[in-house]
């Protein structure tokens, strides 16, 4: 045991108890609280984001694994259809014209977790990963509802696409040329969850809507 | 409000000059992040009293501008970090000094380290309210020297920081480099964050062997810092919209000079590039209240602050509990 904490202590950048005083840390704390921070700092390689949500954590969880709900709180996936593998689904994504979108959705219903596997043009290779998770707002911020956590990782695919002779010919944009409007763009579509949520919980409402459109 | 100019400032020095060997507490490399980069500082001598250096930075500036003190000085003002004499303010004394005749004196103390924003604001009311011409603005900060110069105190982290130094500003009821706008902001929750203490517990009224220094709640710290980060480049954009001026168009920006961490955060929230923030951090330390002052003459002396431009002044003062900006039209003409 001792061995092996002096192996992680004399590792290049660790700092602990054991091998930085707390006075260090403080000071190293000071030097790295900035007043504001550069957008591209805290968004350009991973995008995460969050939002408290008035409506029970199951529900919202129930919502979110449905892939189909993804027609209704994003800005423009639509027209669901599923495809011979199960599981995988197609949509349109209106953002880029005629984009044919893939899905797949991994739901783990014990951590609460909803992670859907896309890809533009192409089913193979679901390398657009939007990793979310519904935490308990009774246990994290002692009040009723949810808090939703979502996060994206620039994938080196967003910078290039790998399957140019897949997209429609007419299309111009890209997914990854939107990558600095991440932050804006699934703010806003975090927003339009969580107004869908609490509405529909507020008013007793079914949760889903249920299939493809 | 009557429009009033900073015409000029005026400074001086304390003689003696401390560097980083000798406070004992180790050196620069390895003292915390926040008491860091301060390379020497002025120590005021015993014989340097607030009065004193108020007289020798006023009689520069009178000379600078060729002032007649007996008559041009309607208003005088003082703000001093360590008094002379607790009870009473300095300013009369100084008033007699210099053979100024002023018709108001005031003596201040809540204002710290954004104090003469805040007697530029009392200058401007008084101006107004009394038909007057003319105020003399004084910032002593001499809390370096007799303070954290003591044998005693000289081994805490947070001595090297301070620095002593004085500085005076002439203001006129005209247009020649008025002042745009001032907002200040009083933060009473804050106002318990500092405190001078003895490390015997007694007050400092009372008798003791201890040397009194100013000590900040360490559970507090990391509040002090996220504050601060907050509300100082808050009322600096709130002064230059009240100046309709945008902030990316600051020519030159002068803040209190805490430590360089605050420093870097403040030009940071407000996109001003480094060579446009002046400040005096490595060579005067932590100059309080006079640094604006003092900053103000090295924008000068060193051409940053140019005719036709905008400065812009800005800080908080102890923990937090008050902050201020100001935007002066610095010689539009």
């Amino acid at each position: 045991m001792q061995t092996f904490q002096l192996a992680i202590d004399n590792l290049v950048g660790v700092r602990r108890m054991e091998n930085c005083s707390k006075e260090e840390m403080t000071g190293l704390a000071m030097e790295m609280t900035h007043a504001v921070y550069p957008h591209d700092q805290i968004y350009g390689r991973y995008c995460t984001i969050q939002s408290h949500i008035d409506c029970p954590p199951e529900k919202a969880f129930e919502y979110l694994s449905d892939v189909y709900s993804l027609q209704e709180w994003t800005f423009s996936m639509r027209d669901f259809s599923p495809t011979h593998d199960p599981g995988l689904v197609t949509a349109i994504d209106r953002i880029g014209g005629e984009t044919t979108i893939y899905t797949r959705t991994i739901a783990n219903r014990e951590a609460m977790t909803v992670d859907y596997h896309c890809a533009w043009d192409q089913g193979e290779k679901l390398w657009m990963i939007y990793l979310m998770r519904v935490v308990p707002a009774e246990l994290t911020l002692n009040k009723p509802g949810c808090v939703v956590l979502w996060t994206n990782c620039r994938h080196p695919f967003y910078d290039e696409n790998p399957y140019p002779e897949k997209a429609p010919t007419s299309r111009k944009v890209w997914v990854g040329d939107m990558w600095p409007f991440f932050y804006a763009g699934h703010q806003i579509e975090l927003e339009n969850l969580k107004h869908i949520l609490e509405y529909r919980h507020a008013n007793s409402l079914p949760m889903t809507v249920g299939g493809a459109s | 409000m009557r429009t009033v100019s900073l015409i000029d400032v005026a400074s001086y020095m304390p003689r003696q000059v401390v560097d980083n060997e000798f406070f004992l507490n180790g050196d620069d490399e390895h003292v915390h992040a926040m008491f860091r980069g301060v390379k020497r500082r002025h120590h005021v001598s015993a014989d340097e009293s607030a009065v004193f250096m108020i007289d020798q930075a006023s009689r520069r500036l009178a000379e600078k501008l060729n002032l007649n003190l007996a008559r041009d000085v309607d208003v005088l003002i003082t703000n001093v970090t360590c008094p002379d004499m607790p009870f009473t303010g300095c300013g009369a004394t100084v008033a007699h000094a210099l053979g100024c005749r002023p018709k108001w004196i005031l003596d201040m103390h809540n204002g710290g380290c954004v104090s003469f924003i805040q007697m530029i604001s009392h200058a401007q009311s008084l101006m107004t309210s009394h038909n007057l011409k003319s105020a003399l603005l004084c910032n002593v900060q001499n809390s370096a020297g007799r303070i954290f110069g003591s044998v005693e105190n000289r081994v805490r982290k947070q001595a090297r920081i301070p620095g002593d130094g004085c500085g005076v500003g002439y203001f006129v009821a005209n247009s020649e480099s008025p002042v745009m706008s001032v907002v200040h902001r009083n933060f009473g929750e804050y106002a318990d964050d500092m405190a001078i203490v003895r490390d015997d517990g007694s007050q400092w009224w009372e008798p003791s062997t201890h040397a009194g220094y100013v000590d900040f709640s360490e559970t507090k710290v990391a509040d002090i810092m996220a504050r601060a980060n907050r509300i100082v480049p808050e009322v600096i954009f709130e002064a230059c919209r009240n100046a309709e001026l945008p902030v990316n168009e600051i020519d030159t920006l002068i803040t209190n000079q805490p430590n360089r961490i605050f420093l870097r955060n403040w030009r940071e929230a407000l996109q001003t590039p480094r060579e446009k923030h002046v400040q005096t951090f490595e060579r005067h330390g932590n100059l309080f209240g006079a640094a604006l002052p003092i900053c103000i003459e090295e924008a000068l002396n060193t051409g940053q602050l140019k005719n036709r431009s905008h400065l812009v002044l800005g800080g908080f003062s102890h923990a937090g509990d008050f902050a201020a900006s100001a935007v002066i039209q610095w010689r539009p003409a």
